[in-house]
Formats: structure tokens, sequence, C-alpha cells
């Protein structure tokens, strides 16, 4: 079979928020990490390599601008990529492809695919990302090449050239068969992805990356979407630490307040 | 002229999606799974239902795409599930059409829809536009349930078969507790160590007259809980009186499903723990030790 493609998502980190003075999202202040659920990906792609063979290829966009501020976080997620277990990564960076909402990040995506992995067996995604959460990248690739499309997966098994997948949907498993190619979404819980030892982060300095510009892909997008606002959520809770010299006195702290506000009704 | 289109696999989904709609103008139906027993229902609102029998989501996919193919709504409308997601993703894909999902609001124009959704795993809110034909995925309760009245038209719909095949359907084993009525919550995390544990939390649940609900991993990975208990913007949305959480760590995704209670109790052994930032009252404590003399305290309390 052919190389297994892991979508990997350069994500704003919502732990890091900034804002600016008039409570909008400071977009270019937050720093990009490592998508989470992707690396369920990759490591779902480690375990699957060893039936399909190939290459584990990830691919990544640069979602979030300027390209020139972003090098070096977008270099961080590729070298963590290539260390969790991909073997090469394409990585496309483009000013004109920015900020990268899903019908751009698709169709970029769909067309390096055809164009640079047009052997590819699997293509993986996360079931969602951390920043924009959408979770349509998957379905949308699938649409684009005509593959069969699985989401939410929990479990992927491969058998010469069918994969059988469980599916999550909210009150039933769905065991599913596709013949590959196939696009398969993947869930948090499809596996606990280990963190890359010191031996895998080093060698992933050696592992080829290709960079790509839009021009290289010969291809411009229409946006159907533009930003209005982008609006921090404040919380304001009371964050008060209940104290006291022992848990008993805590314990008859916390009871007394929540009486006070009203809530226990014991 | 139609100039929505509601997709849905429950009567529930279909009339709060049908309320979103008509905003945008006329809405015809498309009714799956559990919806398509409910057609005739769906049609004394007054509309026009199309009845697919299923809920394969390549099915949902090709009907949704004849569907908008023949009419050409401006607007594809129904609640954030996942076939919803998977099938229509599917259509934006072909058509590439803006798509959102999680959505909590919008405001329908001429020539485009304005909504806002979740941004930053709901730590922010995003105000978007979008230009028509646009699919929009609302959440739960945002909307009423449509209650106009008249007499729709129903019409069997057949996309043929699926690519992918369904070889086996497993039910989860669900508790049917309904958190979102729920007015005192009591959360469980991975502060647990195992499952015979949690009896602390349904102890203390007990006495406060609350439901027990949890983190994702406790309900969906490990299965402590049965996965109708899995709170956050994957899970259920609550908004309890008050939200007892307990060896919780406070992550956006979790908090996204409790930010609407009124009071937030956290216990965590941490105190560096993000929660104690997100909670109204927190008890730096090892739950091992605290909620047992929590119960106790509690009990003394109830025999006053
Ligand atoms: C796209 C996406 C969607 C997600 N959706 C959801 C969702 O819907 N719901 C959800 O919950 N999560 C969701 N998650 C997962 C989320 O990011 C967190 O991983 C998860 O909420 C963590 O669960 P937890 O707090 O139970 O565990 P942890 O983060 O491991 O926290 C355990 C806490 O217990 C404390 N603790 C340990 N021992 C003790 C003790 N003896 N006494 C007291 N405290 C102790 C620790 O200090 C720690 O703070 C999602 C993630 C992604 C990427
Ligand atoms: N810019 C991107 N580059 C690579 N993969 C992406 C990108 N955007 C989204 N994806 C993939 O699609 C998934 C869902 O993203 P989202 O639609 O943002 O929720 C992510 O977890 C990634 O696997």
């Amino acid at each position: 079979m052919g190389d297994i493609v892991v979508l990997v998502k350069p994500a704003l980190n919502p732990d890091m928020l900034r804002s600016k003075p008039d409570g909008t999202v400071d977009i270019v202040g937050i720093p990009l990490k490592f998508d989470d659920i992707d690396a369920n990906a990759i490591e779902a792609a480690k375990e699957l390599k060893k039936n399909l063979g190939g290459k584990i290829i990830a691919v990544l966009l640069l979602p979030w601008g300027p390209t020139a501020k972003r090098s070096k976080d977008l270099r961080m997620v590729t070298q963590e990529a290539l260390a969790r277990g991909a073997d090469e990564a394409i990585v496309i960076a483009d000013d004109t492809l920015l900020p990268g909402d899903q019908v751009i990040t698709a169709n970029v995506i769909a067309e390096t695919i055809k164009k640079h992995v047009p052997n590819a067996s699997l293509i993986l995604v996360a079931e969602a990302s951390i920043d924009q959460t959408t979770g349509q990248i998957g379905g949308r690739i699938a649409a684009k090449l005509g593959y069969p499309y699985i989401s939410y997966a929990r479990s992927i098994k491969a058998e010469g050239d069918k994969i059988v997948v469980e599916r999550d949907v909210e009150d039933r498993i769905e065991i599913m068969e596709a013949r590959l190619p196939a696009v398969v979404s993947v869930t948090q819980e499809i596996n606990e992805p280990r963190p890359p030892t010191l031996l895998q982060i080093r060698r992933a300095g050696k592992k080829p990356q290709h960079k790509l510009s839009a021009s290289d892909l010969g291809i411009t997008v229409e946006r159907k979407k533009e930003p209005l606002e982008y609006r921090i959520l404040t919380v304001s809770r009371k964050q008060i630490i209940i104290e006291g010299d022992t848990l008993e006195e805590i314990a008859e702290k916390l009871i007394e307040a929540l009486e006070k506000e009203g809530v226990l009704s014991i | 002229m139609v100039s929505s289109l509601v997709v849905g696999g429950t009567l529930g989904e279909i009339l709060e999606s049908l309320t979103a709609a008509s905003l945008v103008g006329e809405p015809i139906v498309l009714a799956y799974g559990q919806a398509a027993a409910k057609a005739e229902e769906i049609a004394s609102r007054g509309v026009k239902v199309f009845r697919l029998n299923g809920e394969h989501p390549d099915l949902i996919f090709k009907a949704a795409k004849k569907l908008f193919e023949e009419l050409k709504p401006k607007v594809i409308i129904g609640h954030s599930t996942k076939n919803n997601r998977d099938a229509l993703s599917r259509l934006a894909g072909l058509y590439d059409l803006a798509m959102a999902t999680d959505v909590v609001k919008i405001e329908p124009g001429d020539d485009h829809i304005i909504y806002e959704r979740g941004f930053l795993s709901e730590r922010a809110i995003a105000r978007e536009k979008a230009s028509y034909p646009a699919i929009v995925l609302i959440n739960q309760k945002v909307f009423e349930p449509y209650s106009a009245q008249g007499q729709g038209e129903i019409v069997d719909i057949d996309v043929g078969t699926p690519d992918v095949q369904i070889v086996e359907i497993k039910k989860k084993q669900l508790s049917g507790i309904n958190l979102e009525e729920a007015e005192i919550i009591v959360g469980v995390g991975r502060g647990f160590k195992k499952k015979e544990d949690l009896k602390l939390a349904f102890e203390l649940a007990e006495l406060l007259g609350a439901q027990v609900g949890a983190s994702r991993p406790i309900a969906a990975d490990y299965k402590w809980l049965p996965e109708d208990a899995w709170i956050g913007i994957s899970g259920k949305r609550v908004a309890p009186k008050l939200y007892i959480a307990i060896g919780i760590s406070g992550a956006p995704q979790h908090m996204a499903g409790v930010n609407n209670s009124k009071i937030i109790v956290a216990i965590n052994k941490d105190k560096s723990a993000p929660i104690f930032k997100q909670a109204d009252y927190g008890v730096v404590a090892d739950l091992y030790q605290f909620v047992p003399v929590l119960i106790k305290k509690l009990k003394e309390r109830k025999e006053k």
C-alpha cells in the first residue's frame, strides 16, 4: 500500500491567551502549539504502518500569520510531528493563505495530497482542533478526493486493503468497514500517545522536510467567510480558596459558604 | 421559494433547528433516523419533510447533496451532532461552502449570515460572517422548538446504498440521567485513582441530592461511568446551581461545559491547577482525605 498522511495543525494555544486592551483576542500574540489530538493520529499511524507499510507523511498548513513571526513555532510543531513518528513532513506557509479558514485549508491540503502523496493509502485527521474546533477538515478532504470518510474513530484496524473502524456516535458504536484509500478522523480515546524520547527528538532533525507555498501548488482559493470579532470570554468567578487548620474546619467553612450562596438544599 | 434546509436525526433537533431556519426564510426538512419516524409530527408544523430511512452518514450526505442541488437553499441548519458534522462537512467540501459548528447565535442577512461560536476551546467567542450558501450547525437549547401549525407534505427520499458498510452496531450502556436538568452536579476527574473510589463521589452526591458527571477521560476512555455523564465541549453542557469538581484539572474543553453553573467548587490537591482560577470556592486538598470529611460534616448538619 501507499503512504499514510497525518494532518498536523499548528494551532493557537488556548492556554496562552493574549488580549488587546479592548477585550478582543490578540491573535498575533498567542503562540502556536502542536494540536492535541493530532498526536493521537500520529500514534495511530505508527500502529497502522506495521500492517500497511509505506511512510508516515505529516502535512502542516500554517493557519495563523504573519508567516515571518510564526517560523519558530512552525519549526517546533514540525519537529514534534517528526519526533512523534512521522517519517517526513510537508509544510505549507504562505501569507496569501492567511488566516487559514476551513475552505482554504481543505483545498490546499487536498491539492498537496494529490500532487505530493498521490499514492496515499490513508489520511488521518483529528476529530477537532484546540483553537477552531470545527472538526470538518476530514470530511471536506474526503469529498474533494472522492475517498470514503469515517469520522470519530475509537479504533482502526487494517486488513489488506481494508480498514475496520469503531466509530463513536453519541449513543452507539458503529463498526465500519471501508476500502483504502480512505480518510479517517480519530478521537482522543483511540490511544495514549507517548511523548517523544530524547533519541526520537534528535533523529527528527535529520528527517526530510518539504516546504511549499500557494504558488508551488498552483491554487487560489476564494474566501467564503470573514472574521468580524474575536472576543475573550471573561470568567468572573470568586476564586476564593478556603483555608483552615484542619480539613474539618475547611469543610465547615465550605458548607457555610454554599449555604450563604443558597445552593445547598440540605 | 425554499431558503433553508433543516437536517436532523431527532424530533427535538429538528424543531429547534426550524426556529433558527425560519429566521432565514421558508424551511424544508431532511429527517433521518429517529426523526424519520416522527415525519408526521414535523409536517404538522407546516413544513415539507423529506424522509430518509436510516442514519448512515454516507446516506445523510447523499440526501443533503441531492436536496441542496435541487432546491438551492441559502443555508443548511441542524444541530452539531456527530452525524451532521460528518455528513455536512462533506457537502461543504464538495461545494466549498462555509460551515460553522457549535453556533450559539445567528443574524441572517440578505446575502450573508453572521454567527457566533466558541473559539480557542471556548475561552473566546468568534463572530464571523459567511456568504450564502452556508452550513450552520447550532448548539442545543439555543433556540425554542418551532411551534407553527400547518399541513406539510412528506416525501420519501432514496439515495441508494452507502459506500462504507456498517457491519455491526453496539449500543452504549447509558445511565439515562438528565444532567442538563440537574440542580447540583458532582463532577469527577482523573484525580480518582480507580473506579471503585467513585463511591466517594456518589455518597456525596446522594447527600446533596446531586447527579454525578465526569470529565471526558473518566467516561469515554476509562469507561468508569456511562458516556452520558461526559461533560464538556464534546459532551454535555450543563447549568446547575452548584457544580463540585473533584480531581478535575480545569481544561478549557471541560470548563466549556460547566461555565453556565451558578457556583463552581473545585477540590484538587494541586494548588496551581487551572480550575482554581475558574471556580468560586477552592479547596486545596487530597480528595481521598477531604471528601470523607465533607461527607461527615454534611451528615452531621443533616441530622441537626
Ligand atoms: C478537541 C477536544 C475536546 C475535548 N472535549 C472534552 C470534553 O468534552 N470534556 C472533558 O472533560 N475533556 C475534554 N477534552 C480533554 C481535556 O483537554 C482534558 O484532557 C480533560 O478534561 C482532563 O480531564 P481531568 O481533569 O479529569 O484529568 P487531568 O487533567 O489529568 O486532571 C486531574 C486532576 O486531578 C488532580 N488530582 C490528582 N490526584 C488527586 C487527589 N488525590 N486529590 C485531588 N486532586 C487530585 C490533579 O492535580 C489534576 O489537576 C477534550 C480535548 C480536546 C483536545
Ligand atoms: N492548518 C492545518 N494544517 C494541518 N492540519 C489541519 C489544519 N487545520 C485542521 N487540520 C486537521 O483537521 C483537524 C480538525 O481541525 P478543525 O477543523 O480546526 O477542528 C485538526 O485536528 C487537524 O488534524
